[in-house]
């Protein structure tokens, strides 16, 4: 088949416009597919991780927005002496934007003193101490500094409150890099200087032997007759629940991906029967000097795979860079998910690429090879 | 023992409502360094014998044996593993692929050859020596004449050496001055490299550089005739 490489290159370049522009739409499509799946990636990180699964968040009862729950700090001691527990960790959250936003900001008020130990956090600019002893201090994570261009030293303003930047870190889960930390108190107070000793929610670390459904019913049968009642999930059943308008959208969006490869599906088939068509009496000629049929197939196999593949390979390189450069994360409720590019959306996107050229190519290649060698050797 | 042992060959088509026969019951043998000019009217089956003769077409009854194998029957992809081989095919309009050189042009059928990639370049240069092309080796066929065209044609024709060289009206598209060129390089081939052909033409011409002309007529074969002239006598 290499043999007949320079045959294909010169085929597809002898009709570059319309090999170009297939190409093109090819890219668009194999673009939105890639950030589609960016999307779901980034949502399946967040609630299938470990931690979404060994993690506890306790909630307000019915009550969704973090704006809207508050729970005693109090209940932190309580929740400890559950069986199981190993660690609670109260949160303040404050968000910009309750609703669906590509641009959210999520701050997290924490006891300073116990984040570098709860969190798996890698400070890549700054230093714990400094961040421990000055009570308007945040560490930013890594891709919200990105695509906000923060720095260390900066002083950031949300709403009534201003933090000063006392780290920038690093983490495994991309949705932690989103987020920005500081002292619980001090978010508390910017709130509101009633808020003293509530927080939103409080997040349980549990034992590793101990079932996260049962401690989760425990915890609200401790404190259904405390001040606020509770509702206790595991960390990543209480994210999709808490953005579940945010997963079904994500949900039609699946739709929008499949429509994206039918396009391509599509469009590389149309050129494909065109470049076929424009060609019968050539793949006769090939037939007469003795190319087997199966060879035509896969010639023209070859051209619309060459096609497809190039058309993915310019939308997953597009992508990428988008992803990379853009730092793009959305979210809801105080929730946020990071899109980021993967060797999985990259190899999801060329395989995708090279299965649609081929598929694409199937027929007019079947065709050309049925064709009476006689008549279409008569066509001019 | 015959080249070409073609028996009781039969090949019918629908045309409409009716069925033509334009080759039937024919028997013919074509010895090994022949050239055989096909002649007749038009439709009276020269291009449709040449076509089964190539492999290109199947007959309805009869066989056709060509060193020994018989093509009849075969199947598509060992036709054309057949005619890779053992067949070169000169076509009436050149028919070469536009996005290739004369020189790629001329290599495609060895492609299909187990052949290092020496003596596939020796033997593309040899036939484009042969046609008088070799400093129009790297042209495409749209900055070539048409004589130039069919000469690229006759290189790749018998670039594989073949057993045996068809041709369909190899001058029907060409000038007089050229025509005649191609005639003198054609029966050359037949002379020096003992190349066996057979040649479809109209043009007496043509058929006057064979060494045996075969008139159809009704399916059927009217000769061989003793002399061109005397074979189309009755066009």
């Amino acid at each position: 088949m290499f043999r007949f490489a320079p045959y294909i290159w010169k085929t597809l370049w002898r009709h570059r416009t319309r090999s170009l522009l297939t190409v093109s739409g090819a890219s668009v499509a194999i673009f939105v597919l890639c950030f589609i799946g960016s999307i779901q990636e980034g949502l399946n990180r967040m609630v299938q991780g470990e931690d979404a699964q060994r993690r506890l968040i306790v909630f307000q009862e019915n009550r969704f927005c973090p704006t809207s729950s508050r729970l005693p700090e109090d209940y932190s001691r309580q929740i400890a002496q559950v069986s199981g527990v190993t660690d609670v960790l109260p949160i303040q959250v404050w968000t910009n934007n309750c609703r669906a936003s590509l641009d959210v900001v999520v701050v997290h008020g924490v006891p300073a003193a116990k984040l570098p130990e709860s969190r798996e956090l890698r400070l890549i600019e700054g230093q714990w101490p400094a961040f421990v002893s000055r009570t308007d201090a945040a560490v930013v994570g890594r891709q919200f500094a990105l695509r906000r261009r923060v720095r260390l030293g900066d002083q950031l303003t949300f709403g009534s409150m201003s933090v000063h930047v006392a780290g920038i870190f690093e983490s495994d889960s991309s949705a932690e890099e989103d987020l920005i930390y500081c002292h619980l108190l001090f978010l508390q107070l910017a709130e509101s200087q009633t808020a003293a000793g509530l927080v939103t929610q409080l997040e349980v670390a549990l034992d590793p032997s101990a079932e996260p459904d049962r401690v989760a019913k425990q915890i609200d049968e401790k404190l259904r007759s405390g001040l606020v009642p509770t509702t206790t999930r595991p960390k990543g059943a209480f994210q999709t629940a808490t953005i579940s308008d945010l997963v079904d959208l994500i949900g039609y969006a699946y739709w929008l991906g499949l429509a994206c490869v039918g396009l391509v599906l599509s469009l590389v088939a149309t050129t494909t029967v065109m470049s076929v068509q424009d060609r019968v009496q050539e793949h006769a000629v090939l037939q007469t000097l003795g190319v087997r049929p199966g060879r035509v197939m896969r010639l023209i196999l070859a051209e619309s795979t060459l096609l497809c593949f190039w058309g993915g390979a310019l939308g997953v390189g597009l992508a990428w860079t988008i992803l990379t450069w853009g730092n793009f994360s959305v979210g809801a409720e105080g929730v946020a998910i990071t899109l980021r590019p993967s060797s999985a959306m990259i190899a999801s996107g060329l395989g995708i690429s090279v299965i649609l050229g081929s598929l694409a190519g199937i027929i007019p290649a079947y065709q050309a090879t049925r064709t009476n060698l006689v008549s279409s050797l008569r066509q001019s | 023992m015959p080249l070409v042992e073609i028996r009781n060959l039969t090949k019918r088509f629908r045309k409409g409502d009716e069925i033509i026969t334009p080759v039937l019951d024919l028997d013919l043998d074509i010895e090994k360094g022949d050239l055989l000019a096909l002649m007749g009217k038009s439709g009276t089956g020269k291009s449709t014998l040449l076509n089964l003769i190539a492999g290109i077409d199947q007959p309805d009854a009869g066989s056709i044996a060509v060193a020994g194998t018989t093509i009849t029957g075969l199947s598509r992809g060992k036709l054309a593993d057949w005619r890779a081989a053992h067949l070169g095919y000169i076509f009436q309009t050149h028919n070469l692929v536009p996005v290739l050189t004369a020189y790629e042009n001329i290599e495609l059928p060895l492609l299909l050859l187990p052949m290092s990639n020496s003596d596939r370049r020796k033997r593309v240069n040899f036939a484009l020596e042969v046609v008088g092309l070799s400093d129009r080796a790297q042209h495409y066929p749209r900055q070539l004449s048409g004589g130039q065209e069919q000469r690229v044609g006759i290189a790749r024709a018998i670039v594989t050496h073949p057993t045996l060289v068809v041709a369909d009206e190899p001058t029907g598209n060409l000038d007089e001055e050229t025509s005649r060129q191609i005639q003198t390089l054609l029966q050359e081939l037949n002379r020096q490299l003992g190349i066996t052909l057979i040649i479809v033409t109209h043009d007496v011409d043509v058929a006057s550089i064979a060494k045996r002309q075969l008139r159809l007529e009704h399916g059927r074969a009217i000769g061989p005739s003793q002399s061109p002239s005397a074979a189309f006598s009755g066009l």
